[in-house]
């Protein structure tokens, strides 16, 4: 890739792009910042503006590095920082969402540093190691994320379960 | 709910956005952007490489000479160039200020592909490779030197040739 060889690059970026579009996707839950989000991620890499050093970590937890700084950008511009929409705003549309729909709206709802973690971790299928190169923190930063992510997920579900039977 | 059953709804939406991937227009625009980037850092290496292949190919193609010496009438309808001696190394170029004659563009391919963009970039060639586009040569000049300018299009082909004369 990097002597101009355009089938590498292309193949790294197959093999490389659908997990980075869905933690982009899964941390903001919209499809054109997600799109956005990938595209910028294999442009840095084009562009040299994002350097991997194998000798830091593996190239996934770079590219999802890379993507949380982008996502993290994202989510500050359109004012979505810790402030994360109580369960009461979720109520309205509650009747006509799934499963599938009513965890992903909880897992949206997690403040960003949970909802990183549990995306990563728990949505990716991404090693603790992993993870923590990726958000440029410890192991053991990661673990107690994720479980207070899980258990603040639970909480959520919970509640909307309760909505459910109740509605 | 506890922690199995939330494991359970996150792997049920992992499940099902298994399959999600970027649009293929994101490939596209990123392919375009790395053809835009290596190629135009690849052009001048590739154009070089062109010329230099372009100039072995003229070489080894000299057909053998049918008479040993030209006419001194050159044909009508091809611009004929006459080749001369290079000028001395010792005289001062600025000062007598040669002149650039130009014989017309003779094409090296038969069938090139549409012309949008190219270089021209001139190159020091065997005398003999005024043959290979009809042009006369006797057959004492055929090891000089001479002056051409090769024109080299976007995607790397030789796709014609001018010889270059310098008069006082």
């Amino acid at each position: 890739m990097l002597t101009g060889d355009e089938e590498a690059f292309s193949t790294l970026y197959r093999r490389r792009q659908g997990p980075i579009y869905r933690f982009a996707l899964q941390m903001t839950g919209n499809v054109v910042i997600a799109e956005d989000v990938t595209q910028e991620v294999f442009m840095a890499l084009l562009q040299k503006t994002a350097k991997y050093e194998p000798s830091r970590g593996s190239l996934a937890s770079f590219l999802y590095g890379v993507a949380r700084n982008m996502v993290l950008r994202r989510l500050e511009k359109t004012a979505e920082t810790e402030d994360y929409r109580s369960p009461e705003d979720i109520l309205d549309d509650l009747t006509r969402r799934e499963t599938i729909e009513n965890v992903r709206r909880a897992v949206l709802s997690l403040p960003a540093v949970y909802r990183e973690t549990v995306v990563l971790c728990d949505l990716q299928d991404t090693s603790y190691e992993e993870a923590a190169q990726a958000l440029e923190c410890p192991i053991g930063t990661v673990r107690s994320r994720l479980n207070r992510g899980r258990s603040m997920l639970a909480s959520k579900l919970r509640f909307f379960s309760a909505v459910r039977s109740a509605v | 709910m506890n922690e199995e059953d939330v494991l359970r709804a996150l792997e049920t939406l992992a499940e099902a956005d298994r399959e999600l991937e970027a649009p293929p227009a994101v490939e596209v625009r990123l392919r375009s952007a790395f053809r835009k980037k290596y190629q135009r850092r690849a052009w001048p290496y590739f154009a070089a490489l062109t010329t230099a292949l372009a100039s072995f190919l003229l070489l080894i193609r000299v057909p053998p000479p049918p008479t040993l010496e030209i006419p001194p009438v050159a044909a009508p309808a091809a611009p004929v160039l006459a080749v001369t001696a290079p000028a001395p190394k010792v005289v001062h170029r600025q000062a007598l200020q040669p002149k650039e004659v130009m014989t017309d563009f003779y094409p090296l391919m038969e069938a090139p592909p549409p012309f949008e963009r190219g270089e021209l970039l001139r190159v020091s060639l065997p005398a003999s490779a005024m043959r290979t586009v009809g042009l006369p040569v006797s057959e004492d000049r055929l090891g000089e030197t001479v002056q051409a300018d090769v024109l080299v299009g976007e995607e790397g082909l030789a796709r014609a040739i001018r010889f270059v004369k310098y008069e006082r």
